[in-house]
């Protein structure tokens, strides 16, 4: 188990790794104690879009499938939400249509998922079908403002979104404020080290093997469809769990976060930040979803220009993200210096390698 | 008894005829070697047995089974492996995975990690662990590949010009290698123009010219056929 | 009956117009680059906002239309010259990097110019058929299309140009060692592909609302059109935009645009699972 956190395909590792994480995670489970109820708010809606960002990192950086969908399942999710929770009524039964819209969205990948890839569709096009399908779902729910438009009592209304579903709850307690902060927190620690752990599993192995060389993993017996369903199905899957999230969070959802620009966001952060590593995806979206947050109060034109000029940059600058670019410097500097301070027997340490491991 | 069995099996790439009407039968247990002047359509061969393509008629048979229709990853799992012409190995993804990926169905903890060192130490790279598969050297890359289609345990071991980018001496070690492995019961199926290389590890040759059967028999036979020799061994044959 | 069938046929003359308009730029820069160019709705959005400032400026029509396809295929190449230049051997990084530009300029755009701009107002003129009554600026757009493909094919088969483009599509840097200059004819292929993309702009200007964001309005049709045309403008993309106006028009008549636009989608999904190397494959293999 604890080998599989720290396996190949992640970086950063060992004891002062895993510290920071503590420590950061420390800082993050006190912080509402400190901080007023507004900006825990605030917090907990940045956290909602991590999960769609580690998402796609599974899928492109370690599955090499580039996915412009991730705002289609986050959709179906997010209406899943709304209509489930409408539908079964508010309660303890939001946590049903939490886990049942999830489900739905996993469903809809395997299905789209399945027709690309026995299609053999790779590359560019897996981009471009992916984001038709999401604009396509955009438009669509986009003229449903007419009164026919509704399922049950949920009315899908069109560009004005669907409002008025319960957010989450258990028994009679709305899980709002703190304790939907403390919920995220909890979902993303469990959500990182879950893909951790798979990444760095034989099924890791053969996701990156696929990545790099599909004929060859193939020739070693793989039935690579199967693992770049498996890896669609996931990373849409959390797509579709921030989708749900959203919904739950702010009692309503529209089809501008299905659309144009809102279908890029998730490409600009992964990117950004460095599809290769979940870790530097993880702090990459956090800091840009930040950033994005402050601008946007003033601007959100502004924000979405400042995006497109970050996605630019990335590709022109540094292809594999600047976050992760950052953490390998800074991951060669501190070996190099550890390996001038201690032994020259540390020298294939290579990259922050514990003792034990 | 065949292990491999194609029987009248021909590919066509639009108007060009790669493959025309071949038979071709690989008895369980022998070192066979396919040579044939470039073009022949013996890498074609190679794809059509581990199912890379489909062919435009007849069947191929493997144990005894018609695998003709089926997907690749599935005669992997019949128990055949096979190293590319061009080296095939997951570049960015250091040595030792490599070899990994290949092992990790068949054998995993402890067991796997000894195989690795083994195989390693077998193919010289264990000094070169660490390193991503893309910095290797051509005739490095190809160990690798050979190592990992040995990883899987073979019943048949097919090899695109094993010995390509590597010296006279790596390339005599190949040879010996692959008898050993022969002598322990795996069957090969070797593609190679090095003639040298083809005396030291043949049992049976087949000749393909312009996609089709030419000659086959005992290396021997082969080897004293004057027709061949035109066509192929030619000015480099010499005793 | 005539009137009936010369109906079907304008609604068909309709979305294949659309379809071939929309697409066709997208397929050249793809099928000589191996470039989706993710800004192409900008610069479909970019020929409408020239056309209709021009007009608005007083410059007649037609002479806007040209001005403003002009505009776009000279803001392409220097588009190809700054960046998509760089990308060549890496494909996906030019889908990324073009994104990046889309969102720049669409924001841009609404920061600058504000969410809308004075229409023009489709030109006058309709004509009846029996009982049915036809706009006539619509099958001005079906003769547009239809130009455009007789101007590519007579581009691209008939020119010097055309050879050395095809060379270079097969196998560029053989075409490079016989002499082609390769970063040329890639400059000239990305302009003609956005000035495509302007007069389609320009031509559907006076059909619909300018907002900055209008180009997502055409990139489906024109994504989906590539994906199964493949890479060969003539032989793919023709023929996919015929075969998808067909499913759109039957879908459009009986369920309105929405459920023919999903129709198409679920088509182009069905069809990449059958036929997973695009319609021009098919053709191609056929015509040997």
């Amino acid at each position: 188990m604890f080998k599989l956190l720290d396996g190949p395909q992640t970086l950063g590792r060992g004891k002062i790794f895993w510290s920071c994480f503590l420590a950061v995670l420390a800082g993050a489970l006190i912080y509402p104690l400190f901080a007023d109820s507004y900006d825990v708010g605030n917090f907990a809606y940045f956290l909602i879009w991590i999960f769609m960002a580690l998402g796609l990192c599974l899928m492109w950086g370690y599955g090499g499938m580039l996915s412009f969908g991730q705002t289609f399942f986050f959709g179906i999710a997010g209406y899943g939400y709304g209509v489930l929770a409408i539908n079964m009524g508010g309660g303890t039964a939001t946590i049903a249509a939490l886990i049942l819209s999830v489900v739905i969205a996993m469903i809809a990948a395997g299905i789209l998922g399945y027709f690309m890839i026995w299609g053999g569709i790779s590359g560019i096009f897996f981009g471009i079908v992916t984001l038709s399908a999401t604009l396509v779902l955009a438009f669509f729910l986009g003229q449903t403002a007419g009164p026919e438009w509704h399922i049950g009592p949920a009315r899908l209304n069109g560009f004005n979104g669907m409002k008025g579903m319960d957010p989450l709850t258990v028994g009679s307690f709305d899980i709002e404020g703190s304790a939907l902060y403390y919920l995220m927190i909890a979902l993303i620690v469990i959500v990182y080290v879950a893909l951790r752990i798979l990444v760095n599993s034989s099924v890791g192995n053969v996701i990156v093997a696929t990545r790099e060389n599909p004929q060859r993993a193939e020739m070693l017996g793989y039935d690579v469809r199967k693992y770049q369903l498996l890896t669609f199905v996931i990373g849409s899957g959390l797509a579709g769990l921030s989708g749900a999230l959203y919904t739950s969070w702010g009692q309503f959802i529209t089809p501008s976060s299905i659309g144009l620009p809102a279908a890029a966001m998730p490409i600009v952060w992964v990117a950004f930040s460095g599809r290769n590593d979940l870790t530097a995806t993880l702090v990459g979206s956090f800091l840009l979803l930040f950033g994005f947050q402050t601008i946007t109060v003033y601007s959100q034109q502004a924000a979405l220009v400042l995006m497109g000029v970050l996605l630019l940059a990335t590709v022109m600058l540094a292809p594999q993200g600047f976050v992760l670019g950052i953490g390998r410097l800074v991951v060669d500097w501190w070996s190099r210096r550890r390996r001038r301070d201690e032994a020259p027997a540390l020298a294939d340490a290579g990259r922050l390698q514990s003792d034990e491991t | 008894m065949a292990l491999v069995d194609v029987k009248g099996v021909s590919k066509r790439f639009g108007g060009l005829t790669a493959v025309s009407d071949v038979d071709l039968t690989v008895n369980a247990g022998e070192v066979h070697c396919l040579i044939g002047p470039n073009g022949a359509g013996k890498s074609t061969l190679f794809k059509l047995i581990v199912g890379l393509y489909p062919p435009t008629t007849g069947s191929i048979f493997f144990d005894t089974v018609d695998i003709t229709a089926e997907r690749p990853y599935a005669r992997v799992q019949r128990g055949m492996s096979i190293k590319m012409q061009a080296p095939s190995v997951f570049k960015e993804l250091p040595v030792r995975q490599n070899i990994q990926i290949a092992l990790q169905e068949r054998l995993s903890g402890a067991e796997c990690r000894a195989e690795e060192e083994r195989l390693l130490a077998l193919l010289n790279l264990a000094d070169d662990s660490g390193k991503l598969a893309g910095a290797l050297s051509h005739g490095q890359q190809q160990w690798l590949e050979i190592g990992m289609a040995l990883a899987l345990q073979p019943q048949l071991l097919l090899l695109d010009e094993p010995t390509a980018g590597m010296s006279p001496e790596e390339t005599y070690k190949t040879g010996e290698l692959i008898k050993s492995f022969n002598a322990e019961g795996m069957t090969v199926l070797v593609v190679e123009h090095d003639m040298a290389f083809v005396r030291q590890v043949a049992q049976r040759v087949t000749v393909l010219h312009l996609g089709k059967i030419f000659a086959r028999g005992s290396l021997e036979a082969i080897l004293e056929d004057e027709k061949v020799a035109e066509i192929y061994l030619g000015k480099t044959h010499a005793h | 009956m005539s009137a009936e069938l010369f109906s079907l046929f304008y609604q068909f003359a309709d979305v294949f117009a659309f379809l071939i308009l929309s697409a066709a730029g997208l397929a050249i820069v793809f099928g000589m680059m191996g470039v989706i160019n993710m800004a192409h709705g900008e610069f479909i959005m970019c020929g409408a906002y020239v056309t209709v400032g021009l007009v608005n400026l007083g410059v007649p029509l037609p002479i806007a239309q040209i001005l403003a396809t002009l505009t776009a295929g000279i803001i392409g190449m220097i588009v190809e010259y700054l960046i998509v230049r760089r990308f060549y051997k890496r494909p996906l990084d030019s889908l990324l990097a073009t994104w990046g530009l889309s969102l720049i300029v669409t924001q841009s755009m609404l920061l600058i110019v504000g969410s809308a701009v004075r229409g023009i107002g489709t030109p006058e003129g309709s004509f009846a058929i029996g009982g049915y009554t036809f706009s006539t600026y619509r099958l001005v757009l079906f003769g547009c299309a239809v130009a455009v493909l007789a101007g590519l094919y007579i581009i691209f088969m008939k020119t010097r140009f055309g050879v050395i483009a095809r060379a270079t599509m097969q196998n560029a840097a053989m075409a490079k060692a016989l002499g082609a200059r390769t970063g040329r004819i890639y400059s000239i292929s990305f302009g003609i592909g956005t000035a495509l993309a302007g007069l389609c702009g320009a031509l559907y200007a006076p059909t619909m609302t300018l907002i900055p964001t209008m180009g997502a309005t055409f990139v489906v049709e024109s994504f989906v059109t590539v994906v199964i045309g493949g890479a060969n403008v003539l032989l793919g993309t023709a023929p996919a935009a015929v075969f998808l106006a067909m499913i759109r028009m039957a879908l459009n008549a009986g369920y309105g645009q929405i459920i023919g636009q999903i129709g198409m989608l679920f088509a182009v999904i069905l069809i990449i699972r059958v036929l997973p190397e695009g319609l021009s494959s098919v053709l191609v293999r056929r015509g040997r």
